[in-house]
């Protein structure tokens, strides 16, 4: 961590995350989807592009567990997921 | 990761004691510039967590580039931003200097 000895007045000012902090999923209610989308991850080189409907699927896991208030309800536009879910509703008439 | 898009990282912690720890951690970007266009969405930072003896979890750091951040001349060589997170034991009484948070 660099520190502000240095002759640059500048330092380092924190900001708080936009929607607060993430309590921690101490029984690893999610782990199966932080899993896939770590394996995601590897597959694609570490492009976070091509993952981005296993993270959705991740926060979606989150938002779930309702008791455990592991994330507030956001509806997945404001997450930056808007393509996504597009896509989710054309693709579900063709399955049925 | 793409400036403008919402983008997922991880981080793992484990307590390797046999007591239970209180931390807080505080994040650093670097290199410095490029933090202004680092926007955390939600993360585990700032607040303070509970790990149990030997517990590990997952830390999970929901964000994005600011899409201005490819318009910044400076930012042109940029390829590479880090983020740290360093957790520190909670103390009573003690206060991390946050800007109106909590």
């Amino acid at each position: 961590m660099s520190t502000a000895m240095n002759f640059s007045s500048k330092s380092f000012t924190p900001r708080p995350p936009d929607k607060g902090a993430f309590p921690l999923d101490h029984f690893g209610e999610c782990s199966a989807f932080k899993e896939r989308f770590m394996e995601c991850l590897r597959h694609s080189g570490y492009e976070s592009a091509a993952c981005r409907q296993s993270a959705m699927a991740y926060l979606e896991c989150r938002m779930d567990r309702r008791v455990a208030q592991l994330m507030a309800n956001e509806p997945l536009e404001k997450l930056g997921f808007k393509d996504l879910i597009n896509e989710k509703s054309e693709e579900k008439p063709e399955k049925s | 990761v793409v400036p403008g898009e919402t983008a997922l990282a991880f981080y793992k912690a484990k307590n390797p004691t046999d007591k239970p720890v209180i931390g807080i951690s505080t994040y650093n970007v670097v290199p410095f510039e490029a933090g202004q266009y680092f926007n955390k969405i939600q993360c585990f930072c700032f607040e303070e967590q509970r790990l149990n003896p030997q517990e590990e979890v997952d830390m999970p750091v929901f964000f994005y580039i600011d899409p201005e951040f490819a318009e910044d001349p400076k930012m042109a060589k940029v390829d590479l931003i880090t983020l740290s997170y360093t957790f520190f034991e909670a103390k009573e009484g003690q206060k991390l200097p946050l800007p109106g948070y909590q």
